[in-house]
């Protein structure tokens, strides 16, 4: 089986025990890697109620099938648990280098389960697995953890870690490998609940793959491919907030002020076109990236003089700034700083500090309850201040700490109302009440609201992708069928370790090359996107047994009852009907039942059990 | 004037593509360990590359000066191994600034590819430059490489 590494490694950290079972080719057929081989885990590993939080979840970590080899952008590793903030079997993709290093290492994915007695992490050098004792570590930040760790077992070791929020067992913490982060779901939170700080990795064995000189062959032209585009220089010089105007103003649907707005007025004040001159040092990319759209951004003066992050991304310019409506590009930075050194998901925690201010805006919560003004006229003060606070979990941070579902429960008073999420996870920056399709994929992502499980942005702002031209973003008509298209592209991109900005230059065709060379495994389109619909598949199906269906995927009442005020999308909205119209056609197009269970004739289709 | 591999910190943005090429190029496999070059990624800030100057940055020949059966040679600006005479005692690795000899069965070290170097035609950034050897380049390496001693 070339290309992989044909081994599983798996920690007990109940029984503090390791061990690696092989893998063969028909596993390797069915999964691919990466995401693939993530869900098979969870799904097989996770028992039927079993608390996210508690010793029978299962962490799974795996390399993509490109990871380690040199296929641009190719590096993205795939984490994977139940997910404390939704319930649902989630996964968190991410850039950076630790999937590669696991690789090197000589596995293809690592599980982890059980629970620890006490602070530890992992150290897996080739063969040799070590659980160490992390009590040092406990408390520290995530840059400091991996300082210490590379100190201790020298500068080449790769260290995927959490912050205090994951110890803290935060719903929105993430996990955090070279100042990039596994952000979505609270996956941060179940290393938390195992004591697990950190997973840390050297690897020193050959990768080899079938075809060397096809490999490399691939790789430059891709490489001049992605030079050639005219997007390569605008996203190296500005990073992925390069058409935050663009979505902003020409199409109006960039979420403000908790979404009350979807323009956001100060927009000029956080655009990468002015930022990017004034604050970025440095590009910065993960591993394999040979166009790199990360941003070493630095303030040098002022309150915030200091604050270097890998950033800002359109995702955090929409939540720590627009939906805060905060208009202060040094604050938006230092809030992303917080952020990261805390291990939270800038996209949820973001959009729950906005929250809060529209509570504190109709009286809901009170300056009293928070301790300082949390409105959208404090912002740069406010946004970086609770989030210090979220983060550890203090005074009225610790109301707001997991999330927006839960902070509602929590404050009542009728602010579910202005809890923006579906599934119980919060959205990304896209107001999908002018974009129908995307608000689709709000619902049928199986991790709750996202904007990458189905990448339906892109379709329904361009109007053109893949097989489809002439995409009406205001229409619902036939929205069910390409969402569930391209949510089974997604799970192929994250089963081979692309990034997704690539997606327009490998489309799924251009894969069974790559992968050819690399495994010398024969591919068609069809056969690739089949073993994409089976991840899918083993997600809902997953979330069906956890007893999350229909009813726990519709969209929040704003979205369906107010229209967007303002802008070019002016008016627009997803009415009940039409939510239920698209979730129908959804359904039929999966073969699943109405309320959202995939059916046992499916399943023997896709060989799920 | 012959022309070296040149190392740019400030372009470098951490993708370590040039390792991968490397080893791909003389190997087949990729094996980072292997690489005649190395990339460094210590903290948000700081990630540059490490690159085989072939002792011209500060003119000592360290590694051709102490290893201790004279099996690294020093000819027509190209510094390398004589496979049948080194021992692996491992001394070149030891002493070489850049941290760029590298050990398997023998010691070996970067070749430049015969003229076309693999890793300057992947980077996308120009971090890693095949011109005249600059030696300001060579020492802001130097000094970035000491925090990791």
């Amino acid at each position: 089986m070339k290309g992989y590494t044909g081994k599983i490694l798996k920690v007990d950290l109940t029984a503090g025990k390791s061990h690696a079972r092989a893998f063969d080719e028909k596993h390797a057929r069915k999964y691919l890697g990466g995401q693939g081989f993530a869900v098979e885990i969870v799904f097989h590993g996770v028992p039927k109620g079993a608390d996210p939080l508690g010793p029978d979840n299962v962490l799974a970590m795996a390399g993509g099938l490109f990871d380690g080899f040199p296929v641009p952008t190719g590096g993205k590793v795939a984490f994977a648990a139940k997910s404390p903030a939704t319930n649902t079997l989630a996964e968190s993709i991410m850039g950076g280098s630790i999937g590669p290093e696991l690789k090197h290492a000589g596995y293809e994915a690592l599980e982890v389960s059980g629970k620890s007695e006490s602070p530890v992490y992992i150290l897996i050098e080739d063969d040799k697995v070590e659980i160490n004792d992390a009590a040092d570590l406990w408390g520290k930040d995530t840059r400091v953890t991996p300082e210490t760790l590379k100190k201790r077992h020298g500068w080449d070791v790769k260290v995927a870690c959490i912050g205090v929020a994951g110890e803290k067992l935060s719903k929105i913490a993430c996990i955090d490998c070279d100042d990039r982060q596994a952000g979505r779901a609270g996956l941060g939170a179940v290393m938390g609940s195992k004591n697990l700080k950190a997973i840390v990795i050297r690897g020193t064995k050959d990768l080899v793959p079938a075809e060397p000189e096809k490999l490399l062959e691939i790789a430059l032209r891709y490489q001049k491919i992605y030079e050639a585009a005219p997007s390569f220089i605008e996203d190296t010089k500005y990073g992925t907030g390069e058409f935050l105007g663009w979505v902003n103003k020409e199409k109006g649907v960039f979420p403000t002020r908790n979404w009350q707005e979807s323009v956001f007025k100060e927009r000029e004040k956080i655009d990468p076109y002015y930022w990017a001159p004034r604050y970025v040092t440095k590009n910065k990319a993960c591993f394999s990236c040979t166009k790199p759209c990360g941003k070493l951004f630095e303030v040098k003066s002022g309150k915030f003089a200091g604050v270097a992050i890998d950033g800002i991304e359109y995702e955090t310019l929409y939540s720590l700034g627009g939906q805060c409506g905060n208009a202060d590009v040094e604050s938006v930075a230092r809030a992303n700083e917080l952020c990261d050194l805390l291990g939270m998901d800038t996209i949820s925690a973001g959009v729950t500090v906005g929250f809060a201010m529209e509570l504190m805006q109709r009286g809901i919560i009170t300056e009293k309850d928070v301790g300082f003004k949390l409105t959208f006229d404090n912002a740069s003060d406010a946004v970086p201040r609770m989030i210090e606070m979220m983060g550890n979990r203090t005074g009225f941070g610790d109301v707001l700490a997991d999330g927006v579902k839960v902070a509602a429960a929590r404050i009542g008073k009728g602010s579910e109302r202005y809890a923006i999420h579906t599934k119980g996870l919060e959205p990304p920056a896209y107001d999908v009440r002018g974009m129908k399709g995307h608000g689709l994929a709000y619902m049928t992502s199986t991790r709750g609201a996202c904007h990458l499980r189905a990448g339906f942005y892109a379709p329904e702002l361009v109007g053109k992708f893949w097989k489809w031209e002439g995409i009406d973003r205001f229409s619902p008509a036939n929205k069910g069928f390409m969402v569930s298209q391209t949510e089974n592209f997604m799970c192929v991109y994250d089963s081979v370790g692309l990034c997704k900005f690539s997606r327009g230059f490998f489309l799924i065709a251009k894969l069974p090359e790559v992968i050819e060379a690399i495994t010398g495994m024969n591919y068609t389109e069809d056969e690739l996107l089949k073993i994409g619909e089976r991840i899918h598949n083993m997600k809902g199906a997953f979330n069906v047994r956890e007893g999350v269906t229909r009813k726990d995927w519709l969209l929040p009442a704003r979205i369906l009852e107010e229209p967007i005020v303002d802008g070019p999308s002016k008016g627009s909205k997803i009415s009940v009907d039409e939510m239920n119209m698209m979730l129908d056609d959804y359904m039929k197009a999966r073969g699943w039942t109405p309320d959202g269970t995939p059916t046992p004739e499916k399943l023997r289709e896709l060989d799920i059990a | 004037m012959v022309k070296m591999l040149v190392p740019y910190p400030e372009n470098c943005t951490g993708c370590r593509f040039c390792e991968m090429a490397c080893t791909m190029y003389h190997e087949g496999k990729v094996n980072h360990a292997d690489a005649r070059l190395q990339v460094h990624r210590r903290n948000v800030k700081v990630d540059f590359p490490s690159v085989c100057t072939h002792c011209v940055s500060c003119g000592e020949d360290c590694c051709v000066a102490h290893c201790p059966v004279d099996a690294i040679k020093h000819e027509d600006g190209k510094v390398f191994v004589d496979q049948e005479e080194c021992t692996a005692c491992g001394t070149c690795v030891e002493v070489c600034p850049f941290g760029v000899m590298r050990m398997e069965d023998k010691a070996f070290n970067c070749d430049l590819c015969d003229g076309d170097p693999t890793c300057v035609k992947f980077c996308p950034t120009k971090a890693i430059v095949y011109e005249e050897p600059k030696p300001g380049q060579y020492e802001k390496v130097k000094k970035l490489l000491e925090v990791e001693q």
